[in-house]
This record gives structure tokens, sequence and C-alpha cells, in this order.
């Protein structure tokens, strides 16, 4: 098991009368276990176009019903470039050049959800994109030539 | 303006051979500019006991502490549940309008951008009626 730790810190010195400070720190952890720390991750860097909505992260099979973090980070410089996030076609938000998300991820592959792979669409220009996917598992693929 | 930042830190010393650390700051500003974001809901803190689904930030509405928030611009939202971990077995589904975006167990935060539109709502969903106390604030333009 590994010991994988998320902090965020909220401040501002003058959005309201006073300082604002918030931090808080979470361990990712496998669902259904008191202090089990998820031990698989994936981390990318990659180009995205744009003009058309990707599959950022594909659901499947061995990330259902567990605990997924997800982290997208938007590495453009330019203000104006954002990127949208969604699910199942339904848009989550916009992350603008510099901006970053955690969230955890529900990859369910029920009729219902229809399809909860998290995806991406690039406006303005490409975008240059990091994510990370801390998971407990993944569906592996069975080599075509073996 | 107000130069409100939010930075992340991952960390881990032993999930691969060597250790891994990501931080980044993002400053909130407003959409397309690099000006501050001016607005905010607060911070709110609500406790809830039902496994019923619930609003926890109306998007369109004209009323309500998200009345104000813009649609399709730069809003952020934080949400942490404060409850104890436990067995691991409890956790609130978070929902944008009827899509599941993912559960937080007892102890688990989430920093996402959110579109705000007229039904898109933030809600939650709870896995039982045990009381949930969950933490919250939006940015926004």
């Amino acid at each position: 098991m590994a010991t994988t730790t998320a902090t965020i810190t909220l401040s501002s010195a003058d959005l309201l009368s006073d300082n604002m400070s918030l931090s808080a720190t979470m361990n990712l952890y496998k669902g259904g276990t008191t202090d089990t720390g998820l031990d698989q991750m994936n981390y990318h860097r990659l180009v995205i176009p744009t003009g058309t909505s990707f599959d950022l992260i594909e659901e499947s099979a061995a990330l259902t019903e567990d605990a997924n973090y997800v982290y997208i980070i938007n590495k453009n410089t330019d203000v104006t470039d954002f990127v949208k996030i969604s699910i199942n076609a339904e848009e989550i938000g916009r992350l603008y050049a510099g901006d970053w998300l955690f969230m955890p991820w529900d990859c369910d592959l029920s009729a219902a959800a229809n399809d909860s792979s998290i995806e991406i669409q690039a406006f303005t220009h490409e975008h240059i994109i990091e994510y990370a996917l801390f998971h407990n598992g993944e569906t592996l693929v069975t080599s075509a030539d073996s | 303006m107000a130069t409100t930042t939010a930075t992340i830190t991952l960390t881990t010393a032993d999930m691969a051979d060597s250790a891994f650390s990501v931080s980044n700051t993002a400053t909130l500003t407003t959409a397309g500019t690099d000006t501050g974001i001016t607005e905010t809901t607060g911070l709110g803190r609500k406790k809830f006991a039902t496994t019923d689904n619930v609003v926890l930030l109306d998007g369109g509405l004209t009323s309500g502490i998200a009345a104000d928030v813009t649609a399709d611009k730069s809003a952020k939202v934080y949400i942490k549940n404060h409850n104890l971990r436990g067995d691991g077995t409890k956790f609130v589904n978070i929902l944008l309008a009827a899509v599941e975006i993912g559960r937080l167990y007892g102890g688990d935060w989430m920093f996402i951008p959110w579109c705000a539109a007229s039904g898109k709502d933030i809600e939650f969903t709870a896995s039982d009626a045990t009381e949930t106390t969950l933490e919250y604030t939006c940015f926004y333009e």
C-alpha cells in the first residue's frame, strides 16, 4: 500500500475584508477500506487540438465502484485559452490557462450512466494538458500478437 | 481586483520507485482575462441526514447563494466531506445535474470549475442517512 496525499490551500489577502486562508489535506484511500492507500496511478502530458471533444480518461471495468481521483491542469499561458471538461456530454466547467481541478471520479459502466468517461474539448488554441489518475485497477488489453 | 489563489500539492513517497510530487498554484480570474475574481458565496458548512438527492449549489436560479454566478464563465467550487472516514463505506455522491461526478469519502475534498448554467446544479446524495457535514464555497464572476 502507498501513502498519497492531496493538499489544497485557498487564500486571498484582499477578496474579503480580512485575510482568507483555507487548507485541507486528504489521503487517497481505496474505496471500502479504513486506511488502505491507492497504489496505482497514471500521469500524462499531451496536446489537445481544438475542434473535437475527446475522451481524456476512458471508463473501464477495472475502475468501477471504487475510489478514483483525477487531477487535470491546463498548462497554456494565454488567458483566453480554455478547455471544457465534461462527463457524459454534461459540462462540468472550464479550465482556463493555469487552472487545475482535483475531483473524485465515479467510473460507472451502467446503461443509466451511458458514458462516464472524462471528456475534454479545447478552444481558441491547442492545449497542453497534464493529468493524473489515481486508481485501484486498470483494464489491461491482451496483446494482439501474443 | 482581488487576488485569490488555489494551490494543490500531490505527493507520494512510496507509490513509485522514487518520490512523486506535483504542486501548482492557480490564480482565480474572470473568464478569458487576468483580472482576479471578486465574488464568492462565502464558506458554507451544512449538516444533512438524508439519502435524498440534495441541491448544494443551484445553477441558473434567481435566488439562493449561487444566484449571481454567471454561467459558462470561470466559477470554481470547493467541497469537503467533513465526516470521519470510518470503515470507508460511507460517502456522498457528488453530481452535476443528474450526472455523477464521483464519491467524496469522509475527509475527501474536491475543487472543480463549474459551468453554472441553468439546471446544472451541484447536488449530492449520501450513501446512507448518517449525518453528513459538508463544507463548500464558490468563487465566481
